[in-house]
């Protein structure tokens, strides 16, 4: 274990595959973004830089690119930066990458990870600041990850590297500078294994990405009033661990559900239909969600912080259920 | 299963044409006699063109095609028998019946993923062609589509990184848009080959009609192509068939009679200028009998041979159950 950056634990699980495998490529400027951490992905540009294609600005060719390459037995992580530049190519992923295995009868495999960063990102405006999760949830045929502790995003991004189907990998550019213990060497972390951040009595907080680390401020601060929040991050959407968030809803019988994306047909409708479903006489209360209102992101600072499912909302979610 | 057509070798060339245009007939015979196959889109017309290119090519390379995709599936090797369960949706079709005649799909035969995106498949040969530049495979990536395609904004991104990166793809466009119709391509561009040209990317033109000629330069592109000097954009200029964009499963230019090539007087009908000037087929089988290569009996005894296969190839079809539905997920993730 050594204790290290979110940033850091990425790029350690590029540079290991990387080792591995000499026909794994990479497209994409600026893998870490262009913030404060982006200097962490030099050991993996010292080291396969030549490696790592520099793309024209052309996100549908470019993800054709890494499909068509993935397609021809070359192993693809390809980073789009911004996820709403990811929309771009939304028709190649989706049309091509993701019906490509099932379409032809099981012949193709399209072994890529698309990476992009999701969410407010303060000043991203209407249009860098896309929360595309349950877009691609409504997919057949794509994984979607989204780690949220620099010990997860290593084990999953090497799953995603490893597979043969292809994964969105979602991360939060929020992320990048958090720390926490990361195993030494190469491990992966199964899909559609949810992880328990906080066990907890009285109510069952399902966050997403950065939204967890809002999630757990919210129960530290519950806890002082009493209230024993059990906070439950599901990690990889596509598949989703249902069995783990389902006992939790049981076990508690109150339900908040919290992510960036906006909340019409997000991933806390998805979480709470499945505790309708399948959880239905355990609810003591009705099911609460935070998440983005439905508004173009605004440039304005304290309009932005208005749209954040922080600790202050969840708090009050939370509240509601417990009546 | 025929082997592909070798460079040279003109008889098989012809063979591989009958082999596809007979067996879109039968696609259209089928999709007579059911009442839902699908909507068709026949390779009907682009024998010369999909033959020739194929002649050229080697069994490693890999192809991407668009919608318009059974002819070079045939030509390439596919079983037609695989190749028609595939079209009426069978458990033994070429995908397990996912796909269906838009998304044909073998991957024993070089073929990766079948876009029917409009321009999809230019995109993925880039990939491809990128993909095997980095496992430094002397394969090379071919794709295949009409001119229309080109009015679509991935193409000229996919052109534009192929030449950036000088990946060996071949770009294949079959330019069958017509005067006086409404064109598949509405480019400001008059000339097609201005866009690739304007890319640096090398283009060469051919009659697509001319089997003899596309293939000879099908095998000059291919070699530069292979020789690791960036992609080439070939223009195979068509003039379209009649039935190319019918709804309805008819023959506008009648069931194929190759006895046409030496009894032209018999060519009739409301499309018999398409039949006289524009069919490739039959103007090979009429250049292979007026240069002794092949005689009116051979010519006649290969059509019996092709229309023997496709009948055992529409059998099999027919017999072949539809999958079951519990096999829906089978492969869905990889």
């Amino acid at each position: 274990m050594t204790r290290k950056t979110y940033a850091e634990a990425l790029i350690d699980a590029l540079v290991e595959r990387a080792g591995e495998d000499e026909n794994f490529a990479m497209i994409g400027r600026g893998i870490l973004g262009h913030g404060a951490q982006a200097h962490f992905a030099e050991p993996l540009m010292e080291k396969y830089g030549h490696r790592v294609t520099d793309p024209p600005t052309a996100e549908g060719a470019v993800a054709s690119l890494g499909i068509g390459a993935a397609m021809a037995g070359t192993p693809m992580f390809l980073h789009f930066g911004t996820a709403s530049f990811a929309m771009e190519a939304f028709n190649q992923i989706i049309h091509e990458a993701g019906v490509a295995h099932s379409m032809s009868g099981g012949q193709i495999k399209v072994p890529i990870v698309f990476h992009m960063f999701h969410g407010l990102r303060r000043g991203g405006s209407g249009q860098h600041s896309l929360s595309p999760q349950s877009m691609f949830a409504n997919n057949p045929g794509l994984h979607l990850m989204m780690p949220t502790t620099p010990g997860d995003v290593k084990g999953m991004l090497r799953a995603a590297l490893k597979s043969d189907t292809p994964t969105l990998f979602i991360d939060h550019a929020a992320l990048l500078g958090t720390e926490g213990e990361v195993p030494d060497g190469p491990y992966e972390i199964p899909l559609g294994e949810a992880a328990i951040r906080r066990e907890g009595k009285d109510v069952t907080i399902v966050a997403t990405s950065r939204a967890v680390l809002w999630a757990e401020a919210a129960a530290d601060r519950l806890a002082g009033d009493g209230i024993d929040a059990e906070v439950v991050d599901p990690r990889s959407v596509v598949p989703l661990d249902t069995e783990t968030i389902v006992g939790s809803i049981r076990k508690t019988g109150r339900l908040v559900c919290v992510e960036e994306g906006i909340q019409m047909c997000s991933i806390g409708s998805e979480i709470a239909a499945l505790a309708a479903e399948q959880a239905f006489s355990s609810l003591k209360a009705p099911v609460v969600r935070v998440a983005r209102p439905p508004a173009p992101v605004p440039f304005s600072p304290p309009l932005e912080e208005a749209m954040m499912p922080g600790p202050e909302r969840i708090i009050a979610a939370v509240k509601t259920v417990m009546g | 299963m025929t082997a592909p057509p070798e460079p040279g070798n003109r008889v098989a060339l012809f063979h591989c044409m009958v082999l596809m245009r007979r067996f879109e007939e039968e696609v259209l015979r089928i999709a007579q006699d059911h009442p839902y196959v699908g909507r068709q889109h026949l390779h009907i017309g682009h024998e010369a063109t999909g033959a020739g290119v194929v002649s050229a090519l080697e069994a490693g390379d890999l192809f991407h095609t668009n919608h318009r995709n059974h002819g070079y599936l045939i030509a390439r090797g596919a079983d037609p028998g695989r190749a028609l369960a595939e079209i009426m949706g069978r458990k033994d079709g070429l995908n397990g019946g996912l796909g269906g005649p838009w998304h044909l799909c073998d991957r024993s035969a070089g073929f990766q993923s079948t876009s029917a995106m409009v321009g999809g498949s230019v995109g993925l040969a880039v990939g491809a062609a990128f993909g095997l530049k980095t496992q430094g495979s002397k394969a090379i990536s071919v794709t295949h589509f009409g001119d229309g395609t080109l009015d679509e904004g991935i193409c000229y991104e996919a052109l534009n990184l192929a030449s950036l990166l000088a990946l060996p793809v071949l770009f294949l466009c079959e330019n069958n848009a017509k005067e006086g119709q409404r064109p598949s391509s509405m480019l400001a561009a008059k000339v097609l080959h201005d866009v690739p040209d304007a890319l640096q990317i090398r283009s060469m033109v051919v009659d697509g009609r001319d089997a003899d000629a596309v293939a000879a330069t099908a095998a000059e592109a291919v070699a530069h192509v292979r020789g690791g000097s960036g992609p080439v954009f070939l223009q195979a200029d068509l003039e379209r068939w009649p039935g190319s964009h019918q709804t309805t499963p008819e023959f506008p230019t009648g069931v194929t009679d190759l006895s046409l090539a030496w009894e032209e007087d018999r060519i009739e009908g409301p499309h018999a200028e398409w039949v006289r000037d524009h069919d490739g087929l039959r103007a090979y089988a009429k250049k292979l009998l007026a240069d002794g290569t092949l005689s009116q009996d051979q010519v006649l005894e290969i059509d019996r041979g092709v229309l023997a296969g496709i009948k055992e190839a529409r059998a099999f079809a027919e017999a072949s159950p539809y999958p079951d539905p519990s096999r829906l997920l089978d492969n869905v993730f990889a």
